[in-house]
């Protein structure tokens, strides 16, 4: 009797992590589809040093960190943090850094540029920037 | 009240992220189903997925053609007239050599010259036989491959602005990794404002372009582009004649038209045909305009750009008769 409610408690618990799992592994595909970075208002940043993360996708291996520097309620610097990424010696993550500087200080609505590509490096960048938001 | 909503998404889609965004009432609905659109018009021109009409037809080189789309057959006509109005400037058979350059790309060395010579010869749009009545498309020589990487972005962007317009979206933009569509004004009846990427410096930009319902698509060598043991820099636009990236002395084009896809073929048409040659060839397409910049930075609009296009503090423009 003990035996059967020990084996019925340890596929309970099996159970239980492999839902807890499966609801994980859902929302991290559900999230890789979709990086938006338009939760920051950038009217309203605060002056400071930030830090951000950024986890990565399923397999962790886009994860990545960086620092955001606001000045006079401007992002005035991003710097690379850290990454898991292989690919950061390619230094994407600088041209894509310097769009977010670029968009906030020029009138556009949008880029036109010979084709570009990632966006990983820009969640780790909106993290910060949302720390760095007032209330 | 309808000027409030406002929906936006970002994309990975064609090798590149694409930002949708759309104002109005149908702003999400439409947004969603231009994500769709997206991944379904990849599903057609992808040379990188075998069951895509374009992966069947590389499938099928120097055998037999294939059956295809009426999407697809109209992208790959409309790109056959380009090849002919340019011939050596624009070539959709270009596949081995992209394939060659990444190769190259990934190990950071240049294809050797023997390995360029032996494969220009399959790069010839000539070889591409479409028949309007099978609605067949076929390659003639074993090897050959098609790569639409010079205007399939640009066929995405006139169907997103089909979807758009479908859904009843009245204010909404699209940027496909750089290709910009455009419909209509802003919610506030202003035109959007396009910047357009400074070539060589990458946190500015030269300019930027007010537009209406149109769409702006770039060309230039400063992305994609590596830099191999020699420190020579090798960008993505091959030239279809030479099998080497395109050396006309232009560093950036940017084409201001109605539609997309021809925006974009002509965008890498220009490129590479050169200054000279380019703004001879854009005579026949009275309805576009062009933003070119040359090695030395010099920025060249035409005329029926002049009013619209705003160059950055300290970056002179000069007007094409």
């Amino acid at each position: 009797m003990i035996g059967l409610w020990i084996a019925l408690g340890v596929v309970g618990v099996l159970g239980a992590a492999g839902g807890y799992g499966w609801s994980r592994l859902m929302k991290e595909h559900k999230e890789a589809r979709s990086l938006p970075l338009n939760a920051v208002d950038f009217g309203r940043l605060g002056d400071g040093t930030y830090h951000g993360a950024y986890a990565g996708g399923m397999y962790k291996w886009r994860a990545n960190e960086c620092d955001v520097t606001v000045t006079n309620g401007r992002v005035t610097g991003i710097q690379l943090a850290g990454s898991t990424d292989p690919g950061t010696k390619n230094a994407q993550h600088e041209v894509l850094y310097d769009r977010v500087i670029q968009a906030q200080s020029l009138q556009v609505d949008t880029i036109s540029s010979a084709t570009l590509t990632s966006k990983a490096w820009l969640q780790a960048v909106e993290n910060a920037l949302l720390q760095a938001q007032h209330d | 009240m309808e000027n409030e909503l406002v929906a936006q998404t970002t994309q990975r889609a064609m090798g590149t992220v694409m930002s949708h965004k759309a104002f109005g009432l149908s702003a999400q609905v439409s947004v969603a189903a231009v994500c769709r659109e997206v991944e379904r018009i990849e599903g057609l021109l992808s040379r990188y997925l075998p069951n895509s009409d374009i992966g069947r037809v590389n499938g099928s080189a120097g055998t037999r053609s294939e059956r295809i789309s009426r999407e697809t057959y109209e992208v790959l006509s409309t790109a056959a007239q380009f090849s002919q109005s340019c011939p050596g400037c624009f070539d959709t058979t270009i596949g081995p050599l992209v394939t060659l350059w990444n190769r190259g790309r990934d190990s950071l060395t240049q294809p050797d010259e023997s390995s360029i010579k032996h494969i220009l010869p399959l790069v010839n749009y000539r070889d591409l036989v479409l028949d309007p009545v099978s609605m067949t498309a076929g390659l003639r020589e074993a090897g050959q491959s098609l790569d639409l990487g010079g205007i399939g972005k640009g066929f995405a962007g006139d169907k997103i602005l089909d979807v758009f317009k479908q859904l009843g979206s009245s204010s909404a933009y699209s940027n496909l990794g750089g290709n910009v569509v455009t419909v209509g004004a802003k919610p506030d009846g202003s035109p959007w404002r396009i910047g357009i990427q400074h070539p060589r410096q990458e946190d500015r930009l030269i300019g930027a372009v007010s537009v209406v319902g149109r769409t702006v698509v770039t060309s230039g060598d400063y992305q994609r582009h590596f830099v191999d043991g020699q420190g020579k820099r090798h960008h993505h636009i091959l030239d279809p004649r030479t099998g080497y990236p395109s050396e006309s002395g232009l560093v950036s084009v940017s084409v201001v038209a109605e539609r997309s896809l021809a925006a974009d073929a002509l965008s890498t048409i220009l490129f590479v045909a050169g200054m000279e040659k380019g703004v001879a060839f854009l005579r026949s397409f009275p309805q576009a305009g062009a933003i070119f910049i040359d090695q030395d930075l010099r920025v060249y609009v035409t005329q029926g750009l002049r009013a619209r296009f705003e160059a950055d503090k300290g970056i002179e423009v000069t007007v094409l008769d």
